[in-house]
């Protein structure tokens, strides 16, 4: 099989389809929870979505590094990092700065974007790409979205590990043969996993107070 | 080989700065370490410049001219600012409570690796390898900018990763539609993201997934460098950071950041046309100048002032490279040099001036000339690098990439920069005149050793012979480098 083929070879499947919108919604149910512990929860729901569509691609393409990389994200997206995040859950409420109905609004908005964006660029291509981009870029933005208007400092990391999901969607059904996917996976987490142990251990929420912390108020930069 | 060796020796310096677990000798044979990696890398950029580019490790690296002048750029600063920081580090230990001190050794080790890293950055001719090299240079810039861990600085810290993540995951994106866009052509296999591969088959490349990776490459290159509109982490960033550190992330490490996010520029240029990726750069340069100034204009900090000035020099660097005439391209690859030896040399009278009059604030500081001639020379000379009078280096620098804009179609682009740029000399020269000129301020005194001057002045040197004499060496290299990347 040439190269050329391996790239545009897998068709679309309705499992994957099925997987790829379990994904793009269990980031919409982390964007629309009032709980901290369900935010964690759909987390571990969207990494078993990715876990399983990079199964199903490495099923089809018979390729070890993706079967390794599906592994890998079911043990680590799904086990390991919901668990630390999970210890680290100071209180349960989810705090925002706009309000979640809003939030669930403008979230809907960035999917149509991604979609209507994303969606020219193939066509009706019979690959999986044309159904796993799309919403790769979709849970990218809202999963920013997260990120941005979240208070506490944890939930400011799950939105970071949710991007790292969106890309590896990405990456997963565009490449299967990319060199070194595999570390740069995992380097992406290693620095959620930093995030989360320097907000622990550098107290960034005792020492400044949930509200300050947020890398996304305006800089301080007058005088 | 040199290139390999390059990246070792760093690796080496920062295995011996722990080792040596605070005994006498490991400040001296850690800047030992940084005197070695600056001779090698000005060996490497001989030989570039004698030999054409040159691949080691399977052609994981590649020193093309480019990539030497930025290793080259790496190496001095990192020597410079660590030349300063052994006196300064000495400092801040004896102020320190005990129990905040960190470990001895320690800093000295993360600087080295955060300069393997940049090295790594600069010299792999892989994409997925400089992203991989560019995640580590964030994680070790973070260390160090949470290095004082009082609440600003740990703010500052966990802005600056948080912010740079969503950089490198916007850049991880680009990388991989990268791949994609290169398989068809090159196959999946490792040399599909080699930059000289794809540089030359170019033409054969997916045009729309070449423009979405730069989209990607340039938002989250963008974040990492702190191109306006995604620079909100970067001003407490280097207002946090201890001073020879913050000169290092402020220069180097904005620097390699840059020229990846060129790399990429390259390669669009290429495949799709230069209109496309160059007025995007001119784009983000300008807004990143403009951003600036109203926080140039109005500023109460000295080490702000210099963030928010090094967030107008990459704008301009950007803006330069945007222009896509030669004449800009060269400008400025050399803005991005001299404008990095100043900044660098701001950044460390900044470190003393902070220590000498114990406040940030710049209105605690007044009559600086008279107090310390030889500091408030320094600071001078730093000022005048900074906003681009001449004889300094970055006056030539933006006077040529102004032309060389003028001459383009993007004329309106280089008259407004001009207006920011006025505006922004205005913003700097009145705050440092305040504090050259004036009655002295009781109790200033320059805590820091005499000889904590002399990498100061080598800077100095750097930014005002760059502006009145280019030696035909580094000329060649700035014109060798400015063609890597023009379009």
């Amino acid at each position: 099989m040439s190269p050329l083929e391996l790239a545009d070879w897998l068709p679309r499947s309705n499992t994957v389809n099925l997987l790829a919108a379990l994904f793009l919604l269990s980031a919409l149910r982390a964007a629309g929870t009032r709980r901290v512990r369900g935010c964690i929860n759909a987390y571990r729901w969207n990494s078993l979505a990715l876990g399983l569509i990079a199964l199903v691609v490495a099923f089809d393409t018979g390729s070890r590094s993706v079967a390794l990389a599906s592994v890998l994200i079911v043990a680590l997206k799904a086990g390991l990092i919901p668990w630390l995040l999970s210890r680290r859950v100071r209180s349960e409420q989810v705090l925002t700065r706009v309000d979640l109905p809003m939030g669930m609004l403008l979230c809907g908005a960035l999917v149509v974007l991604a979609f209507s964006q994303t969606r020219v660029l193939f066509g009706p291509s019979p690959s999986i790409l044309a159904s796993c981009l799309p919403v790769s870029v979709a849970t990218l933005l809202v999963a920013l979205f997260v990120m941005v208007t979240r208070r506490q400092a944890l939930l400011q990391v799950l939105g970071l590990v949710l991007v790292g999901n969106a890309i590896f969607l990405a990456a997963v059904s565009i490449t299967q043969r990319m060199p070194l996917l595999i570390p740069m996976g995992l380097l992406l987490d290693l620095l959620a996993g930093v995030a989360l142990l320097g907000s622990s251990a550098g107290g960034v929420e005792d020492k400044l107070g949930e509200v300050s912390a947020s890398p996304f108020d305006r800089t301080t930069g007058g005088a | 080989m040199i290139a390999i060796a390059l990246l070792l020796v760093p690796v080496l310096a920062a295995a011996i700065s722990i080792l040596a677990r605070g005994a006498a000798w490991g400040p001296r044979a850690s800047l030992v370490g940084h005197v070695a990696t600056a001779a090698l890398a000005a060996t490497l950029a001989a030989s570039v410049l004698a030999g054409g580019p040159l691949s080691a490790a399977d052609g994981w690296l590649r020193a093309d001219a480019l990539a030497a002048l930025l290793a080259l750029l790496i190496s001095v600063m990192a020597l410079l600012t660590s030349w300063y920081g052994h006196d300064y580090l000495t400092l801040v230990r004896s102020l320190e409570p005990p129990d905040a001190r960190w470990e001895a050794g320690r800093y000295e080790a993360i600087v080295h690796v955060l300069v393997a890293t940049m090295l790594l950055a600069a010299l792999t001719d892989d994409l997925a390898l400089l992203w991989i090299a560019l995640e580590g240079s964030l994680l070790a810039a973070t260390v160090l900018v949470g290095y004082y861990r009082r609440p600003g600085a740990i703010e500052a810290a966990w802005k600056f990763l948080l912010l740079g993540s969503i950089g490198v995951s916007l850049a991880l994106l680009a990388t991989v539609l990268l791949h994609h866009a290169g398989a068809r052509a090159l196959g999946a296999g490792s040399e599909s993201l080699r930059w000289s591969m794809l540089m030359a088959n170019a033409a054969s490349l997916d045009a729309h997934f070449v423009r979405m990776a730069f989209l990607f490459a340039l938002v989250g290159y963008g974040a990492m460098a702190g191109l306006a509109p995604m620079h909100s982490g970067m001003p407490d960033a280097h207002a946090q950071a201890p001073a020879p550190s913050a000169a290092l992330i402020a220069t180097a490490l904005s620097a390699v950041i840059l020229v990846a996010l060129f790399r990429f520029h390259a390669i669009a240029a290429a495949s799709v046309g230069p209109a496309w990726s160059s007025g995007l750069l001119t784009l983000f340069g300008a807004l990143s100048i403009a951003v600036a100034v109203p926080f140039l204009l109005v500023q109460g900090e000295f080490k702000r002032l210099l963030a928010w000035s090094s967030l107008a020099h990459i704008g301009f660097v950007t803006l330069a490279i945007g222009f896509g005439s030669p004449l800009a391209g060269l400008a400025g690859l050399l803005h991005l040099v001299v404008g990095s030896f100043a900044r660098g040399l701001a950044f460390l009278v900044g470190g003393s001036l902070l220590h000498a009059t114990g406040s940030r604030r710049m209105d605690h500081a007044a009559g600086i000339l008279v107090a310390s001639p030889s500091l408030g020379l320094l600071l001078l000379v730093a000022a005048i690098g900074l906003v681009g009078l001449p004889p300094a280096g970055t006056f030539v620098s933006q006077w040529l990439a102004l032309t060389g804009g003028l001459i383009t179609d993007r004329g309106t682009a280089a008259i407004l920069s001009i207006v920011a740029l006025a505006l922004a000399f205005l913003g700097i020269s009145f705050h440092v005149l305040r504090m050259l000129l004036g009655v002295s301020l009781a109790g200033f005194r320059d805590r820091l050793p005499r000889r904590s001057h002399l990498p100061m002045a080598v800077l100095a040197a750097f930014v005002l012979i760059l502006g009145v004499w280019l030696p035909s060496p580094v000329r060649a290299l700035l014109d060798q480098a400015a063609r890597v990347i023009r379009p």
